[in-house]
């Protein structure tokens, strides 16, 4: 088992559901995680489908739920959003995006394909120096809160699983296979270099 | 630097938890932390270890040098993120000086092998980082040393070690070693102007910034190596048990290598064309996703470099194949500035032929580009470098007609698996632009790249042509590939049936509405077919060297005599031997030490002799060698059992232990590591090893590792804990402590612990004879086994046995039965070593008050020098008193058992104790007193006397003087009075007035009164009040209080004289045939009076006054009136007056405001000249005053105490000796000035 707990990264795109359910209950597991998001704004579900409601990332979790608040307290209320949106500002102020964070990590998960691949593309355009290896997985989770629960759970299972073995990145192949198996979900598995 | 930014936030906050630290060097700050972590937990210890690293590396780098044996020290510590930090901290201590590479570069060998992946891993990445720092700082010196020659011998050893791991069994090794290999070739290749450079790399190192003139770098052989690490890293990707994260990582390397090193964009596409159509099968449906995913990745990072048009055929092909849409993909391509690219292309291509020229980096692709023309004079355009894929993909895309390509797919259904293969599932896409031509001349390319891969077609054929006759010219080189290529049909199949069916089936799926025409005989050729064309080649060059004469070894030697066979075979060695650099260059040292263990340990004699001498001349470097060879031997030990000696292995071993510890400086784990990696220690390794241990420098190693024997072999572990018992009784200090403090770690153990109990226990038992055993002295010196026990002798059997004792209480009860069981003069030595222990112990330690309680015979005095210690400093705690009490009231009525305590009991209980006490020895009273005496200032701590100082003297002069001589009481009061702080004139005073309201009136009354006198004569009111009020108790009753009376009188006069008069007649009379002297005076006085005072003195005094006066007679009546007058005006102030100021409960600040003496009495004590005071007695006694005060404050020394202990066991020896040293006091009332001199 690793002397010092991973450093995790779990990535959604708006940084508001998946990501934060994830690392709310990594943290409480006692991982070292933060969380991220990959899109270019924070979008949260608005009065219809073609009506977002789109925030810069700067915009603290406390703005976006007064926000709502003032623009539509009930439908916020029912659909979930100032909920959720008063869980993450108890776990950390604002949204925070994957690409303008330089710090390292030992495992990203990621919660959908395209953030995967936005991902991967953004390490990859790093240069590389010390090549210290970081895993990126990805976890498909759709995003709605049920989903984004069950999904945290799976994750955080898999975060065990990772932190409990002898030789991280020896085990890590057969253990995302068993973990397929289980789950009857895919995973994409890659390694990336800082 | 990095460990700025990373380290920096650390730094601060355990900075500021250590404010104390503020105020030291850095160099002592270091050092500071360097103690710390060594005793601390891992992740304390790495705080502290990074604090240093950032203090040497960045603070104050002229520190670097001093402390860097000290943290390298670490690597072999036990916790893997301390041995990760040690390799960091090797990295920032190169990289700030390149010197160091020097010493450290060994270290990170060391570490490159360690048992722990993770830290293997580190290594790893470090040397990436160094392999390029060291050749940069080679390039720099213009003169090479022998050390950094070393130095670059062994980091290039080490980059082969890391190239071979690419064959690691762990994963994440291979992938460590896949990016090294990648930095490897970026650093060993030139870089052209269209290399990308990333920006933090622009000051790296390249093969291009390397002088062909190098006094020692090589350029051709640094290209070689580039090269060769390339082809490793190429051959490693077509393995087909390839893990998905070793393909990704392989494939994101090998995008990097094409745009840092656009000379090898033709190899890498290639590759990628491989892999792309021979996926592992090994793969998981989801892993194929994800590789492909990154294939897709890396091919547009790729095609965005501007060399990379080139290849934009084969790679928007592939990235079509992998479902990219052209839109994308033409989004992605570079603008094809054939301006630029031609200038670009042209210093590109004359760079690789120079290159070519002096080696041979590039002659894969030289070689076909000029065959290739003339091969394939088809419309295609050839590209420059042209490949063995190229070659055949031409050669094919004309037969592959919709015929042809009908027939094969009809053949190859037969192969086709029941289940479709997960990886075929997930990669398939349907072929958009079957049977366009672009589309065949994929298909021809796909199929050339498989049929290259097994080593076939007109492309791999022709190359062979080339290779085996360089000499032969294109024409040749055609017709041989024309032969050879019927033979690729076969090959297809044969791919086909052996494992990646999927790939090769998913490209011709697309064509199956196509028809093709196959050649009949592919379907019988199949069969023979799993032998290569290898062979046939080898038949073929074998056939060629057929009719030569044969060869018979027999005919051409004769056997070599005994001296020739030894002096060569030995010389042979030796060549082995030196060839040690040329060895490591190639790569191979593994195999010559392999063949050097082997060698050595069959041939006996010189020949071992010299390969020891070899490893022992350089061991650092050599110890693989040196552990091959004790493996060997091992190895020859257990294949030889039954009854096989294992002389060769102990030989071996010994010689390799001594020999390392001969070597003066040697700091690098070395012997810890022979020790602990040799299969089995013996007797003679594991005397070296004490000697080891034996010797103060190396003290600190020669534990560690014992310790680490004693726990990592837990079959022989008593063996060797016997070993570090032993040293705990050593002759050297340095030895002792360690191995005491070592043993003390090992108490900790329980599996342990009864052994070393039973030794410490064993060891003190031998305090018990009459003389010490012989073993103290070693075996070889001759010493007489009677010689008496020393001071040393005697510790050398605590030292254990004291050390385990604050550890486990329950030990003191063995010391009292070996106590009571010794001679005296080891008693003595007990007592004088238990002190700290026994105070470490403390009070409250259940085991020493249950030794307190049973008390068994014999050891009351270590029972009293127990309680001593404990309550020098602290107040006996409650639990402690009772205990006593109890063993005094009950069992041993020994008096002394109640000094330490005396502060705990009652006071009742201390004045009944008083008349044993003051009996003691003077030295132990003294010690009660002070006790008693300090505790009232609260100096002696936080306990409270039980009796007040008044009380105290005013108890001592109403002990029955049939409990005790009077002598003691005097003796004991003297201590009093010596107490000026104490005893002030207040506190006398109070003693005087309650004494003198006793009844009887007590003996020492008056001298006490005397005493108080000489040291207070300002009291000189008060006494003269206290004699009246005597006159009116009828002192002369007392017949000693009485004497004192007179001689108080004496002593006072004339002030006295007043109270004389006050005397009655008859006893004025008794005191003038005790002092006729005193007549006169009196006389006199009377005679000064005043008529009116005369006038009161009666008539009878006067009588007795003027009784010898035979001439003044007359006179008397005359005077008697006078004297009457004033004696009544007076006497209503001397007599009345004392009572008033007796009652009043400040009589002093009456008679004696706190004028200039009263503040200086505490001063006095310091002041070394004599106060105002003009008694003759008071210098000394204020010396002793100060010395008493000096005692008191370095608590009682312990020799002064423990001086006589067996005497104070015996108390009719402590009395004797009294008598002896006091034999001048025998007059109870000699006045102060006596008694206190003494």
């Amino acid at each position: 088992m690793p002397s010092h707990p991973l450093r995790v990264a779990v990535v959604c795109s708006s940084n508001q559901n998946r990501s934060m359910e994830a690392h709310n209950i990594l943290s409480k597991r006692g991982f070292d995680v933060r969380s991220f998001g990959t899109g270019s704004h924070v979008k949260l579900p608005g009065p219809a489908p073609d009506k977002p409601n789109v925030y810069d990332f700067k915009i603290t979790y406390e703005q976006m739920y007064n926000d709502l608040v003032r623009k539509d307290k009930e439908l916020y209320t029912q659909n979930g959003i100032l909920h959720m949106l008063d869980r993450n500002k108890r776990i950390k102020a604002r949204p925070e995006r994957f690409q303008s964070c330089k710090d390292q990590f030992d495992l990203v998960i990621t919660c959908e394909e395209r953030v995967y691949d936005q991902v991967l593309e953004e390490l990859n355009s790093r240069e590389q120096e010390t090549f210290q290896p970081v895993h990126v997985i990805n976890v498909d989770i759709q995003d709605n809160h049920e989903e984004a629960t069950l999904g945290a759970f799976l994750i955080c299972e898999l975060c065990q699983c990772i932190q409990h073995t002898d030789d991280m990145e020896n085990e890590m192949d057969e253990l995302l296979q068993e973990f397929e198996e289980k789950s009857g979900r895919p995973f994409l598995h890659t390694v990336c270099f800082y | 630097m990095a460990s700025e930014d990373g380290e920096g936030p650390e730094l601060t906050s355990s900075g500021d938890a250590d404010t104390a630290m503020i105020d030291m060097t850095t160099s002592e700050k270091v050092v500071d932390l360097l103690n710390q972590a060594a005793l601390r937990t891992t992740e304390n210890k790495l705080v502290d270890l990074k604090q240093v690293q950032e203090l040497i590396i960045n603070k104050d780098p002229s520190l670097l040098d001093n402390f860097l044996d000290e943290i390298i020290a670490f690597q072999t510590d036990k916790s893997m993120e301390v041995r990760k930090f040690v390799i960091g901290f090797i990295e920032e201590a190169c990289k700030r000086d390149n010197e160091l590479l020097l010493k450290l570069i060994a270290n990170l060998n060391m570490l490159l092998k360690d048992e722990s992946v993770n830290v293997v891993k580190k290594a790893i990445l470090t040397l990436t980082q160094l392999y390029k720092v060291a050749l940069q700082w080679l390039m720099r010196s213009k003169v090479v040393s022998d050390m950094q020659e070393a130095c670059w011998d062994m980091v290039t050893q080490m980059k082969e070690e890391v190239l071979a791991m690419l064959d690691s069994d762990n994963d994440g090794i291979r992938t460590h070693a896949i990016k090294f290999t990648e930095s490897v070739i970026i650093t060993l290749s030139p870089r052209t102007p269209d290399s990308d450079v990333p920006k933090k790399q622009e000051g790296d190192i390249s093969l291009d910034k390397i002088p062909r003139d190098h006094s020692y770098i090589r350029y051709d052989t640094l290209c070689e190596e580039g090269k060769a690490a390339l082809d490793k890293l190429l051959k490693f990707m077509v393995h087909p048990a390839i893990s998905s994260i070793n393909l990704t990582t392989a494939l994101g390397s090998l995008a990097t290598l094409a745009r840092q090193r656009p000379m090898f964009m033709s190899e890498v596409v290639q590759a990628y064309e491989t892999l792309h159509a021979n996926l592992p099968p090994t793969l998981a449906k989801s892993q194929v996703s994800s590789v492909r995913k990154n294939l897709k990745l890396h091919l547009v990072a790729v095609l965005r470099h501007q060399s990379s048009l080139e290849f934009l055929a084969q790679i928007s092909t592939l990235l079509l194949d992998l479902g990219m849409n052209q839109n994308d993909i033409n989004r992605c391509t570079p603008a094809p500035q054939t301006q630029r690219k031609r200038t670009h292309a042209e210093p590109f291509h004359e760079g690789k032929k120079k290159i070519k020229i002096e080696t041979t980096l590039m002659e894969d692709d030289e070689d076909k580009e000029e065959p290739a023309p003339a091969l394939a004079p088809k419309p295609v355009a050839v590209p420059p470098t042209q490949s063995a894929i190229d070659v055949t993909a031409d050669f094919l895309f004309p037969l592959l007609t919709p015929d042809n390509v009908a027939n094969l797919v009809l053949i190859s259904m037969v192969y086709l698996p029941n289940v479709m293969p997960a990886s075929f599932q997930a990669t398939y896409t349907p072929v958009e632009s079957a049977g366009t031509e672009a589309q065949i001349k994929h298909l021809a390319r796909l199929m050339a790249t498989q049929i290259t891969s097994a080593g076939l077609g007109p492309g791999v054929e022709q190359l062979k042509a080339r290779e085996e006759d360089p000499n032969k010219d294109a024409g040749a080189g055609e017709g041989t590939s024309e032969d050879v290529g019927s033979a690729k049909d076969p090959i297809i199949k044969r791919k086909v049936s052996a494992v990646s069916l999927g790939q090769a089936i998913s490209v011709l799926g697309g064509y199956s509405g196509k028809s093709l025409t196959s050649q009949s005989d592919d379907v019988p050729q199949t069969k023979r077919l799993p032998e290569p064309i290898v062979p046939s080649v080898q038949a073929k060059s074998a056939s060629s060297s057929g009719r030569k004469k044969v060869f018979r070894l027999a005919d051409v030697v004769q056997p070599l005599n005994e001296a020739q066979m030894a002096k060569l075979t030995s010389s042979a060695v030796q060549r082995i031997l030196k060839a040690e650099k040329a060895i490591a260059r190639s790569g191979m040292s593994q195999v010559r030490v392999k063949l050097l263990a082997r060698l050595a340990t069959q041939f006996e004699g010189a020949m071992k002799q010299d390969v020891l001498e070899f490893i022992l001349g350089d061991i650092r470097n050599r110890s693989d060698l040196a552990f091959a060879l004790l493996y060997q031997e091992y190895n020859i030990y257990l294949s030889q059992q039954p009854g096989s000696s294992m002389d060769g292995y102990e030989y071996c071993l010994f010689t390799l232990l001594s020999g390392l510890q001969e070597k003066p400086e040697q700091r690098d784990g070395l012997f810890t590591k022979l020790v602990l990696e040799a299969p089995l220690i013996t007797e003679s390794a594991l005397e070296v090893i004490r000697r080891y241990c034996e010797d103060e420098t190396r003290v600190y190693l020669g534990m560690t590792t014992l310790k680490e024997l004693i726990l990592k072999r837990p079959s022989r572990q008593f063996q060797y804990l016997h070993v570090l018992l032993d040293l705990s009784s050593h002759e050297k200090e340095a030895v002792r402590t360690s191995a005491l403090s070592f043993i003390k770690r090992m108490y900790e153990k329980d599996q342990l612990r009864d052994y070393i109990e039973r030794f410490a226990l064993n060891y003190m038992q031998l305090l018990v004879h009459p003389n010490p055993p012989s073993m103290f002295f070693g075996a070889d010196k001759d010493i007489e086994i009677a010689s008496p026990w020393t001071e040393e002798t005697v510790m050398q059997c605590l030292y254990l046995y004291l050390t385990l004792l604050p550890l486990n209480h329950k030990l003191v009860h063995e010391l009292a039965a070996v106590y009571t069981e010794a001679i005296a003069d080891i008693k003595r030595s007990v007592l004088r070593v238990i002190e700290q222990p026994i105070r470490g112990m403390g009070m409250s330690s259940p085991e020493l008050l249950l030794l307190v309680e049973n008390c068994p015979k014999g050891a009351e005095t270590l029972v009293t020098r127990c309680l001593n210690i404990l309550t020098e400093k602290v107040a006996p705690s409650p639990e402690l008193v009772e205990r006593v009490r109890d063993l005094y009231h009950k069992r041993v009525a020994d008096i002394r058992f109640l000094i330490p305590v005396i502060n705990g009991l009652e006071k009742t209980e201390v004045i009944q104790a008083l008349p044993k006490l003051i009996k003691l020895n003077p030295t132990v009273v003294k010690e009660v007193f002070n006790r008693l005496l300090c505790a009232q200032h609260g100096e002696g701590g936080s306990s409270v006397s039980p009796v007040t100082p008044s009380e105290l003297l005013i108890a001592l002069h109403n002990i029955d003087s049939t409990k005790c001589d009077m002598k003691s009481i005097i003796k004991a009061t003297n201590l009093c009075f010596a107490e000026k702080n104490v005893y002030t004139s207040e506190v006398l005073a109070v003693v005087m007035q309650q004494l003198m309201e006793q009844s009887p009136l007590p003996m020492l009354l008056m001298r006490t009164v005397l005493q108080s006198l000489t040291m207070y004569p300002r009291l000189g009111g008060f006494v003269m009040n206290i004699l009246s009020r005597l006159i009116t108790k009828k002192v002369w009753k007392y017949p000693r209080v009485w004497e004192g009376f007179v001689r108080c009188c004496q002593r006072t006069k004339p002030q006295s004289f007043s109270v004389l008069l006050q005397l009655p007649a008859a006893q004025l009379n008794s005191m003038f045939d005790r002092c006729p002297e005193m007549r006169e005076p009196l006389l006199q006085h009377v005679h000064s009076l005043t008529p009116h005072q005369q006038a009161h003195i009666p008539s009878s005094l006067m009588a007795v006054l003027e009784a010898d006066n035979k001439e003044p007679e007359p006179e008397e009546p005359m005077e008697e009136p006078e004297v009457h007058r004033p004696q009544r005006t007076i006497s209503p102030q001397q007599v009345e007056e004392p009572p008033a100021m007796l009652r009043s409960p400040e009589p002093m600040r009456v008679q004696y405001p706190p004028s200039v003496e009263e503040p200086q009495e505490p001063m006095q004590i310091a002041t070394p000249g004599p106060p105002a005071q003009e008694e003759p007695d008071l210098p000394v006694s204020q010396q002793e005053e100060v010395m008493e005060h000096e005692q008191r404050s370095s608590p009682v020394s312990p020799k002064q105490e423990v001086e006589n202990p067996t005497q104070e066991a015996l108390p009719e020896h402590s009395n004797e000796e009294e008598r002896a040293n006091e034999p001048s006091e025998q007059n109870t009332m000699e006045t102060d000035t006596h008694t206190v001199d003494e």
